[in-house]
């Protein structure tokens, strides 16, 4: 049995106050207290003017990845004129949980509380979001569950505190650390999101007609872009992953740490507009159908060679179309889109009949993932 | 001789040209795969996972001058082949096969400033991927209009403009070469933003035409897999 399925409420959680890029550090903190030298060259690439964190102004936590992703699902069910009680799966999307073990899901739903459920983790980096939605709109569309909720949440900040790299490999004898890990500290930061799916839309307002949820990993060709566990200079040798070495030389050995590849990522950015073109080809996604696009990328920070080539292969979403809080929000990860899609559907911009295609680029081991909405 | 102007992707209005643009798009998706295959060829590999050798990087340049010194030598096969009603495309085709009919002189001193001998490049074989592209690439260059290079130009050019660079500062920064030695791979990466403008000219001058739009990305693909085993059979 195959039928439509519906988001019919979506919900977001930021915490604590926006954090401009002059209190960055405040709440990250500064490397044997020297304030970073990449910093500023990150925010110029990435855009982002403000973002949230879960530590306050002294690296203090005040929540956790599952309480912020169990807040978005709460406003999601709210948003759909459901509660907790409605909710029979749940499917969790994150970088990194609060613990290694047990899944997420466990956790996210040992915050919800109130009743027994099926719950299902994934875990990658921005694209968890879309295996999560993918999960939950299969279990709709398949008739086993009349409610699910997929949330996706990140609280990367934590990651990114001085204990993480100082007495590590990754810091030099000056106190510099590796730009691998460095620019990462000034692109992510905290928060939730979550979509609620069911089998009927809404009366009283507008849901979403989920047409697709297309995930493509080119993980068979590129080593990995984006990762944790494993050295920079083996970080393409599964068997020396910091497990092997156990957690005190793993993190001597600065394998423990979030890193990124930035010579890769342009390779990887190619990969995907590859991708993107051959759903443009077969005619899986139609850009003039498009009516609005939420990207988990800048359009600022696609170079210029790249929109050059989406124009000449009729492929380009003119920019009038994109809708981004980005650089307000700040990129929260496997969340952003969910963020993203909130702010959206709250602005009112959106009409019965429009189309909305979600695009979400991870570049961990390379991999991209599409939704394609109809506002009904 | 056709008018260059009416036979450009362009029409007067200035709207784009569907017929263009569809096979622009199906030649970027061949150059995407083709990416793909070159990072797991075993040379590509060792230059991005850090692993590359002083011997690799010779290796790597005599395997890319057998290439570099046919293809001016095919181009010029080529333009002998396309007939009157083209002859903007054969003036194309001429300037270009003379603008790069020289470069492997820039790869052999880029070897020697390496301190390898010269009579070493000069006078390596072929490897396999080198034999099969080459008679492949003259092979297509014989036949009336072979306008299905233009697809292989893509391929190649898209290697200069895209990955050379590329390459050659993952092999610069990693070996210390001096600049002396990676002239070749690095010059052709200046020319990366007028690439696709100039290459989108060349298709508007064949195009349109279904037949000849097929065979276009059917020579890319195969160009593209025989470069790439060109690459694969690279052993230092």
């Amino acid at each position: 049995m195959s039928r439509d399925v519906f988001i019919t409420g979506c919900g977001s959680f930021l915490p604590g106050e926006p954090v401009c890029n002059d209190g960055i550090e405040d709440h990250i903190g500064r490397i044997h207290g020297r304030p970073s030298l990449l910093g500023r060259r990150a925010l110029r690439w990435n855009g982002i003017e403000t973002r949230y964190y879960a530590l306050d102004g002294e690296g203090k936590g005040f929540d956790t990845n599952a309480g912020m992703s169990a807040k978005a699902v709460r406003t999601a069910l709210g948003a759909a004129g459901l509660g907790v009680g409605d909710l029979s799966f749940l499917a969790t999307a994150t970088t990194q949980g609060d613990y290694l073990v047990p899944g997420h899901a466990t956790a996210v739903h040992g915050e919800l509380g109130q009743r027994s459920m099926e719950i299902a983790s994934f875990q990658s980096v921005c694209g968890s979001s879309l295996m999560a939605a993918k999960a939950a709109w299969l279990n709709i569309k398949a008739g086993e569950h009349k409610v699910a909720a997929a949330c996706a949440g990140e609280f990367s900040s934590r990651w990114f505190r001085p204990a993480f790299y100082e007495g590590t490999a990754l810091v030099d004898a000056k106190g510099r650390a590796r730009a691998e890990a460095d620019f990462l500290r000034f692109t992510l930061s905290d928060g939730a999101g979550a979509i609620v799916l069911e089998s009927e839309p809404r009366k009283e307002a507008l849901s979403l007609r989920v047409e697709l949820i297309d995930i493509v990993s080119l993980a068979d060709r590129f080593d990995p872009c984006m990762w944790a566990g494993a050295s920079v200079e083996n970080r393409t040798e599964l068997s020396k992953g910091w497990a092997m070495a156990g957690p005190v030389a793993a993190h001597a050995a600065g394998a423990v740490a979030l890193l990124q590849d930035f010579d890769m990522l342009k390779r990887v950015i190619r990969a995907w507009v590859g991708v993107y073109l051959e759903k443009v080809d077969v005619k899986r996604i139609i850009p003039d159908s498009v009516d609005w696009l939420l990207c988990h990328y800048s359009a600022k920070s696609l170079r210029e060679e790249i929109v050059s080539l989406l124009e000449k292969t009729d492929a380009m979403i003119p920019q009038q179309k994109w809708f981004s809080n980005l650089a307000r929000v700040g990129n929260v990860g496997s969340a952003s889109i969910w963020i993203m899609l909130d702010e959206f559907l709250k602005s009112g911009r959106l009409r019965r009949g429009e189309k909305v295609l979600c695009v979400v680029p991870e570049s961990g081991r390379a991999l991209v993932g599409f939704m394609l909405l109809e506002a009904v | 001789m056709q008018d260059i102007s009416s036979a450009s992707s362009h029409d007067i209005s200035g709207a784009h040209s569907h017929d263009v643009s569809d096979v622009l798009r199906k030649l970027a998706m061949v150059f995407t795969t083709f990416e793909g295959r070159l990072e797991q060829t075993p040379l590509i590999r060792k230059l991005t996972r850090g692993r590359f050798e002083i011997d690799d990087y010779r290796a790597f340049l005599i395997g890319l001058r057998q290439q570099v010194k046919d293809g001016a030598l095919w181009m010029s096969r080529a333009a002998s082949n396309v007939d009157e009603e083209h002859l903007e495309l054969r003036s194309r085709l001429m300037r270009h096969a003379v603008a790069e009919h020289r470069d492997f002189r820039l790869l052999e001193a880029d070897y020697v400033a390496t301190g390898g001998e010269l009579s070493a490049i000069v006078g390596a074989r072929k490897n396999i991927g080198s034999e099969a592209l080459s008679a492949w690439m003259f092979h297509e260059a014989s036949q009336p209009n072979p306008f299905g290079l233009l697809g292989a130009m893509w391929i190649i050019e898209g290697l200069g403009s895209i990955k050379a660079a590329e390459w050659g500062r993952l092999a610069q920064s990693r070996l210390a070469l001096p600049d002396s030695a990676v002239r070749f791979l690095l010059y052709h990466g200046e020319n990366d933003t007028t690439h696709i403008a100039e290459f989108e000219e060349m298709l508007g001058l064949v195009l349109p035409d279904e037949k000849i739009a097929r065979r276009i990305v059917r020579v890319a693909e195969v160009t593209a897999r025989l470069y790439a085993l060109q690459i694969e059979e690279i052993t230092a």
